[in-house]
C-alpha cells in the first residue's frame, strides 16, 4: 500500500480550518470552516472563483437569513473570541467523510501525498445541506466546473 | 400540543434554516460566554463563581478558559 504523506499546504489548511472554527465560536470543525481554510489558499481561491472575505460574508448573511427563518434577530460577531480554547476543537462527520475522500482522491490519481487539492475535491463532492455545499451554492459556485478542472492531468 | 402552536414565530418550514438557526444561537452564546469569562476574570471573579454564574462546575470553565 502506498504510504500517503500530508503536505504542508494540506496542514496549513486543516489549522486555517481550526482557526476559522474558532473564529466563529463553533466546537467542531465543519466542512464549511474547511473551505474557509482552504480560500485562505489562494490558489484554491482562484480556482473557486471566490475569496476567503466573500466567503465569511455569505456565510453570515446565510446565518441572518436562518435567524430571520424563526423569527430571530441577533447580531452575528464575526471578531475572533478573546479567549482560545486549549483543544483543538474535533472534526464534524461531514469534515471526517472529506478528509477520508481526500484520501480516496489522492489515491485514485497515486500520489503519495494528500494536497490541499485532494481536500478540496473532498469538500467539492458534499452535497446540500452540507454547510460547505450550502455555502458554494450560496456564492454561485460552479462545482462542477471546478471538479473538472481539478482532475484534469495538468501540472 | 405542537411546537409551532406553543411558539409560532420560533417556526420555519425549512428545517435546514431552522437547524442552522440554531448552530448560530450555540456559536453566539460562545461568543458572549467568552466575552464575559474574561472580563469576570479581570475583575477578580473566581473560576467557581464564574461555574456557579453559569450552571457549570468550576472545573469545566476553568478546563475550557483556564491559562
Amino acid at each position: 500500500m502506498v504510504k500517503l504523506l500530508t503536505t504542508d499546504a494540506r496542514k496549513r489548511v486543516l489549522t486555517t480550518a481550526a482557526e476559522e472554527a474558532h473564529r466563529r465560536g463553533d466546537r467542531r470543525i465543519g466542512t464549511d470552516h474547511m473551505l474557509l481554510g482552504l480560500l485562505h489558499e489562494p490558489a484554491a481561491a482562484k480556482l473557486l472563483g471566490v475569496g476567503l472575505d466573500d466567503a465569511r460574508r455569505v456565510s453570515s448573511t446565510l446565518d441572518r437569513a436562518a435567524l430571520a427563518a424563526v423569527g430571530l434577530d441577533a447580531p452575528t460577531l464575526d471578531a475572533p473570541l478573546p479567549v482560545r480554547s486549549r483543544r483543538r476543537p474535533p472534526f464534524t462527520s461531514g469534515s471526517r467523510e472529506v478528509l477520508k475522500r481526500s484520501v480516496d482522491e489522492a489515491r485514485a490519481v497515486k500520489s503519495r501525498h494528500i494536497e490541499a487539492r485532494h481536500l478540496l475535491l473532498g469538500i467539492l463532492s458534499r452535497e446540500r445541506p452540507d454547510p460547505a455545499a450550502e455555502l458554494l451554492a450560496a456564492m454561485d459556485v460552479d462545482v462542477a466546473g471546478a471538479r473538472a478542472r481539478l482532475k484534469r492531468p495538468a501540472n | 400540543m405542537t411546537p409551532t402552536k406553543i411558539f409560532p414565530e420560533l417556526v420555519s418550514e425549512d428545517p435546514a434554516a431552522g437547524l442552522r438557526a440554531v448552530g448560530v444561537l450555540h456559536r453566539l452564546a460562545e461568543q458572549v460566554e467568552a466575552i464575559h469569562v474574561e472580563l469576570a476574570r479581570k475583575q477578580g471573579w473566581s473560576w467557581e463563581q464564574i461555574g456557579d454564574a453559569l450552571g457549570v462546575s468550576r472545573q469545566s470553565v476553568h478546563a475550557k478558559y483556564g491559562k
